[in-house]
This record gives C-alpha cells, sequence and structure tokens, in this order.
C-alpha cells in the first residue's frame, strides 16, 4: 500500500507543472491577440479614444509581458477578469453555461457506454463473423463522421420528420440542486416532468456527441476481452469444466481494467466535442459561449475557457491513473 | 483444405508495379534492382496483402479520387467558385437557393444555361463546383498540416528518446503542455487569435502570397482572406506535433538498447545518422499508420473548425464552411449541409480504412502467409506441370 501512495503522491505532483504549462500556453494565446482588440470591444472604428485608453488600461493592454501574465493569472484566480461583451466575471458567465454542456457530455457518455460496451462483446464472442466485421466497419465509420453532419442529418429526421425532439431553449433546473447537473438532480428528486423535458431536449445532442466514440469503444473492449480470454487462468477454467458464462465473467473482470482507462479518455474526448455539437443544437453551453466570444475577440472569455477545458481534461487524465492504480494492483509506476 | 491460389489482375498489377519501380530506381543507381531483390519481394507481398483486402482497397481508391480532385478539382469545376450568377426564373422572381437538378436560364438573349446538379448556394454558386474547389482547399491544407506537423514531433521525439536526460525531460514537459488541452479547444483558439499577425507578415511578403493563392488556386482578390486561412494551418501544426513526439519518444526508447545501435555507435557513427538512418526506419511502421489515419483526422478538424466559421471565409470554398453558411438555411435547403458533409465523411473514411488496412499488410506476420500461400501454389503448379 505505501507503493499505491507513494505514487499518488507523486502523479498528484506532477499535475501542478502541468497547470502552470496551461496557463503559459493561455498567456501565449492571449498575447498573440492583435493589436486592438480594445478598439473592437469599443465599438470598431467609431469608438472614442478614451474609452479605447480605458479598456487598454483596464486590461492592462499597454504593460509589458510579465506584467498583462500575472493580470491574467490573478484575475483568473480570483475571478476579477471581467468579460467585456457580458460584462460579467468570466468563470460566473462559465459556470452558468457549464451545466448544460456537463450534462450533454454526460447523456453522450452513457450512449457512448450503452451501446459501444454490448457491441463489442457481441464481435468478441462472435469474431471474425459478419458481425465483427460490422462493427469494424461501424467503428470506422464512427470516427470518419463529422459531428455537425450527423447533427443535422439526424435533426431532419428526427425533428423536420417526426418531432422526436426538442430544439427551443433549455429546460430550466429542479428547484433542489444536488449534484447541479439539471437532469440527475431532476431524476433524484423525482420531479419526472422536468426530467422528461430535459432528455427530450438533450438526448438527440447526446447521441450524435457520443456517437464518434461509440465504434471505437466497442473495437477496444472487443481486443481487450479477446486478450483476457486467451489468458492460462481460462485455459485452467476451461480444463475445470466451469460452465461458459462463469468463465465470461471471470475475463470480463480482467478485461475491465483497460477499458475503464480508455472510458476515461474518452470523457475529455467528448468535451472537446462539445463547440461542434453545442453549435448545430443551438445549447447555450460552454462550448457555444466560447465560439461567440471568439466572433468578438474577446480575449479573457477565450483564455478562461481554453483554461478550463484543459483543466478538465487533465483532471480527467489524472483521475484515470489513479483509478487505474487503485483497480489493477499489478500496475505500479 | 488449402484454399487454392490463383493471380488474379491486382495481382499482376501488383507485380509490373514493383518491377517498374525496381528499374526506375535502377536508372539513377546501378545495380540497385539485383542487390535488392528481397527488398523488392516485400514490396510485392505488401501489395499482394492490399489485395486481399476489400476494405483497404476501397479506402485506396477514395484517397485516391480525393488526391485527383485535389489536384485537378479548380480545372474539372463546371464554375469558378466565385462565380455569382444572378438567378431569376422567367418570370424574373428572383431565386436565390436553387434546388438540386434545377436549371437556370443566365442570359434570356443567347439562352446560356446553367444547371445545379447539387443545387446552389445562397450567393447562386453551383454547389458542385463549390465542393469541387473545396477539395482543393482541404486536400492543401492536409498535406501542410501533415508535412510539417508530423516530421516536427517526430524528429523532437528522436531527439527526447536517444539523448535522455535533461533534453528529454525538456522536450516532453513542452509536449506535455500541448497534450493538457483537448485538441479541437486549443485548435480553435489558436485560429481564432493568429490571423490578424499571419495577414500582416503575408502582406508584406509578395511572393510568399502568390505562392499560396497559387496552392489554394485562388484569385488575387482573395489575398486578403489568407490570414485566417493560414491560421487554421498553423494552428493544427501546433495541435498535431505532440502526440507525434510521444509516440516516436516511446518506441526509440525501446529501440535505441538493442544491439545494432550499440554496434553503429561502436563504429563511431554519430548520433544523427544512427537516429535518422538506423532508429527511424526501424520504428516509422506504425507511425505510418497513424499519418494514413491522421489525414483523416485533419480533414475532419479542419471541417469542423471552418464549420464554427473560423479558416476559410466565402467566396472561398471550403467544405465545412458550406455547412456552416447553409446552416440558416436549414432544413430547406437541406443539400447545402447534405452534400459537403457527406463528401467530408468519404474522404476522412477512405484515409480511415486505407490506414485501417495498412496497419495489416505492414504487418510482417500477414507477408509470411500471403508468401507461404503463393510458394506452394507455386510448386503444386510444377508438381502437376
Amino acid at each position: 500500500m505505501a507503493d499505491l501512495k507513494k505514487f499518488l503522491i507523486r502523479r498528484v505532483l506532477t499535475f501542478i507543472p502541468t497547470i502552470v504549462g496551461v496557463t503559459i500556453i493561455v498567456f501565449l494565446i492571449a498575447y498573440v491577440i492583435p493589436a486592438d482588440p480594445a478598439k473592437a470591444w469599443a465599438g470598431g472604428e467609431k469608438a472614442s479614444p478614451e474609452a479605447v485608453e480605458r479598456i487598454k488600461e483596464r486590461y492592462h493592454l499597454n504593460e509589458p509581458w510579465y506584467d498583462q501574465y500575472w493580470f491574467l493569472i490573478k484575475g483568473l484566480a480570483t475571478n476579477t477578469l471581467i468579460d467585456p461583451r457580458t460584462s460579467n466575471p468570466v468563470l460566473d458567465d462559465i459556470r452558468d453555461r457549464f451545466p448544460v454542456t456537463f450534462q450533454l457530455a454526460i447523456i453522450a457518455f452513457t450512449f457512448t457506454i450503452l451501446i459501444g460496451i454490448p457491441l463489442g462483446l457481441i464481435s468478441a464472442l462472435k469474431r471474425n463473423t459478419w458481425i465483427d466485421t460490422l462493427v469494424r466497419i461501424f467503428a470506422l465509420i464512427g470516427v470518419s463522421t463529422p459531428v455537425f453532419w450527423l447533427g443535422y442529418l439526424l435533426l431532419f429526421v428526427f425533428f423536420v420528420k417526426f418531432r422526436i425532439t426538442n430544439l427551443a431553449g433549455v429546460p430550466p433546473a429542479p428547484p433542489v440542486q444536488i449534484t447541479h447537473v439539471p437532469i440527475i438532480d431532476a431524476l433524484l428528486t423525482g420531479n419526472f416532468t422536468l426530467f422528461k423535458q430535459h432528455l427530450a431536449r438533450f438526448w438527440l445532442p447526446g447521441f450524435v456527441l457520443g456517437f464518434m466514440g461509440t465504434g471505437v469503444l466497442a473495437r477496444f473492449v472487443r481486443n481487450s476481452f479477446l486478450e483476457a480470454l486467451s489468458g492460462d487462468y481460462i485455459q485452467f477454467l476451461k480444463a475445470k469444466g466451469v460452465p461458459k458464462l462463469r468463465m465470461y465473467r471471470h475475463a470480463l473482470k480482467n478485461a475491465l481494467v483497460p477499458i475503464v482507462t480508455v472510458l476515461g479518455l474518452q470523457f475529455g474526448g467528448l468535451l472537446a466535442g462539445t463547440p461542434i455539437t453545442e453549435t448545430v443544437f443551438a445549447l447555450p453551453g460552454m462550448g457555444r459561449y466560447a465560439i461567440l466570444s471568439i466572433q468578438n475577440l474577446d480575449f479573457p472569455a477565450v483564455v478562461a475557457i481554453t483554461f478550463i477545458y484543459a483543466i478538465i481534461y487533465v483532471t480527467a487524465n489524472l483521475v484515470v491513473d489513479i483509478l487505474y492504480a487503485v483497480i489493477d494492483p499489478r500496475v505500479r509506476y | 483444405m488449402q484454399e487454392e491460389y490463383k493471380k488474379s489482375i491486382l495481382d499482376k498489377l501488383a507485380d509490373k508495379i514493383v518491377y517498374g519501380l525496381g528499374s526506375f530506381i535502377s536508372l539513377f543507381k546501378k545495380g540497385w534492382k539485383e542487390k535488392n531483390k528481397s527488398k523488392m519481394e516485400e514490396w510485392r507481398l505488401m501489395l499482394y496483402a492490399l489485395n486481399r483486402s476489400p476494405p483497404a482497397l476501397i479506402g485506396l481508391f477514395l484517397v485516391i479520387l480525393f488526391i485527383l480532385v485535389g489536384i485537378f478539382g479548380p480545372r474539372l469545376a463546371p464554375w469558378r467558385y466565385n462565380f455569382f450568377p444572378m438567378l431569376y426564373t422567367k418570370s424574373y422572381d428572383k431565386i436565390i437557393l436553387a434546388p438540386p437538378g434545377s436549371q437556370f436560364v443566365l442570359d434570356f438573349y443567347n439562352n446560356t444555361v446553367i444547371n445545379f446538379p447539387l443545387g446552389s448556394d445562397h450567393y447562386g454558386r453551383d454547389l458542385l463546383s463549390l465542393i469541387l474547389s473545396g477539395a482543393r482547399t482541404s486536400f492543401v491544407i492536409s498535406i501542410i498540416v501533415i508535412s510539417l506537423g508530423v516530421p516536427l514531433g517526430i524528429i523532437l521525439g528522436l531527439i527526447a528518446g536517444y539523448y535522455g536526460g535533461k533534453v528529454d525531460e525538456l522536450i516532453m514537459r513542452i509536449t506535455d503542455m500541448f497534450l493538457a488541452f483537448p485538441a479541437l479547444i486549443l485548435a480553435i483558439a489558436l485560429s481564432a487569435v493568429l490571423p490578424e499577425r499571419i495577414q500582416n507578415f503575408i502582406s508584406a511578403h509578395e511572393a510568399i502570397q502568390k505562392f499560396i493563392l497559387w496552392l489554394f488556386a485562388l484569385d488575387i482578390r482573395e489575398a486578403g482572406n489568407l490570414g485566417r486561412l493560414l491560421a487554421v494551418i498553423l494552428a493544427m501544426i501546433i495541435v498535431w506535433w505532440p502526440a507525434y513526439a510521444r509516440i516516436t519518444r516511446g518506441s526509440t526508447l525501446t529501440e535505441k538498447e538493442k544491439l545494432y545501435i550499440e554496434a553503429a555507435r561502436a563504429i563511431g557513427l554519430s548520433s544523427w545518422t544512427i537516429m535518422f538512418k538506423h532508429i527511424l526506419p526501424n520504428i516509422i511502421g506504425p507511425i505510418l499508420v497513424y499519418i494514413t489515419l491522421d489525414f483523416g483526422g485533419v480533414i475532419l478538424m479542419e471541417a469542423g473548425l471552418s464549420f464554427l466559421g473560423l479558416g476559410a471565409t466565402p467566396p472561398i470554398a471550403d467544405w465545412g464552411r458550406i455547412v456552416y453558411d447553409g446552416a440558416q438555411y436549414f432544413p430547406k435547403a437541406w443539400w447545402l449541409v447534405f452534400y459537403p458533409g457527406l463528401v467530408v465523411m468519404l474522404v476522412a473514411l477512405g484515409w480511415n480504412l486505407l490506414g485501417d488496412g495498412l496497419r495489416d499488410i505492414l504487418d510482417p506476420k500477414t507477408r509470411r502467409s500471403i508468401e507461404f500461400k503463393v510458394k506452394k501454389s507455386k510448386k503444386e503448379g510444377e508438381a502437376n506441370a
């Protein structure tokens, strides 16, 4: 156990330089922003010089680079960085939009797991048959399909033709908040009408976002399950005459270890896919906010969002690494 | 029962290709063909393996089609990408969006007619021409990103893996910094931020500007939009290299411990020779597969970025941008979303199928099994004769 503890401490410690690195890149992004964002914010060519000057003052645009870096870091840490477009602190804006993105990612993740794992198991059990080939092709189509195309295609089928999904606005969050993810809260507090509304709004974008990873996950489950089945202990069970289903249970337990890792990485990947999905389905999430801020060259928002995405991504990786070490006692670094 | 082996037309073609290639190299290096018989035999078996995998063949077909259209697309297109006809019906009601398969009279005096096999966009441009010209944009961008981003990653990975120590630590820390971001998010931020500086640079250097316009087959009028296009390219290069640095470093670490590298070091070869002439050829196989798959990835990401309104601006033809502009007329003008997206999918699918097949083809085990079949049937043929 001491070994595990040591590993955990070391892994958490390497988290810190990564975060510092993230802030550096984020700063560089803000720093290369062209000459005059101030003018654009103040209203373009007609802006009065005083207004431009005031904005420059407020965002430390005239200071040397180290001062700007410090301003940015301090702003992110104390939430004093103001978005010039909405005039709110940037992190507040992100906090308001985060549940939408997170909920979208969770639903997409559910789809990925619910479809991907059974598909993978089936194709492993029916190895080298037409089912297996079909899953392989499905995986390839999954990674080749542009998210926006699939989104509009399914919109056409389910919204224009059949009206099975909802596109307008976002249903409100339930009054009692437990996890701050509306759909889960609605379910936990027993508010089923609200749960249904959320589901009607989110199932299609969730499916579209999750589609890409589904085939990949299926292929991965297949391979790791087959690898587990070829282990010596399975041969032993076979020799002992253990029934097939119990044998699979043993194999599955061992196959799950790498699957958990891939799932963790895919959750990070799903978050990255949210801007496009949110644009197609007009969901007011973090990704949509990023795109709108970018059109306005609104660097505090761009910086903060990039930073938040990176933090989530890095944290997901950290959790995966820790889970991996905890689940599988054979793994030590 | 063993499968009976028969040479198909494709196999005969493979023989000819390899023989031709060998003869071609022999023109420059005397006696190359005789010296490298076994190498040519391996190439032949690789092509045989390719012929035996229908998905890879389909992928290869799609990829070749994409490359051809990428090169000749702007010429094949019935109309230039910046040809904006005013669309009127015979009763002079203005029509903005022409549906697929429709036909319009451009000029009643001469009775000039314009066909829209795939419909028109909201400027009245022919969608087929746009898609054909857009192939060039996609093609050039993917070539530039892969041919700059991948070598950068490979070189840094080789250096980090081979030298180890502080160099390794430094390079990998930087790599980790970039890998801490989801790729698309970093690409979005960068391609939003970079255009103005690139535009200033491009405007100052007329030769570069002309060259890039030629690459993308654009008119001089689009010179002002190049900054945004190049920003997307630069952003994707920045996003793409870290993965390759990590992969290359990993395989370099295992490769450099092997005996032949030690021998090479013992006879006093320079580090660069060892890295690029001995380690690199031995680890390039899996990397080649990644490169093929990543062509699809680059095209998808580029389409995604331009769908978000970054990168190419109209009138430059770009698949993602057509969808971005057409989405506001969805679902009425479904063709503006459907066809460009379909093309993106087919191209990405082609690269992915090819890459997936390449993994098997580059695997020596596949080659040996095919060799076994070929030789066996040869022996049987001789016995029968």
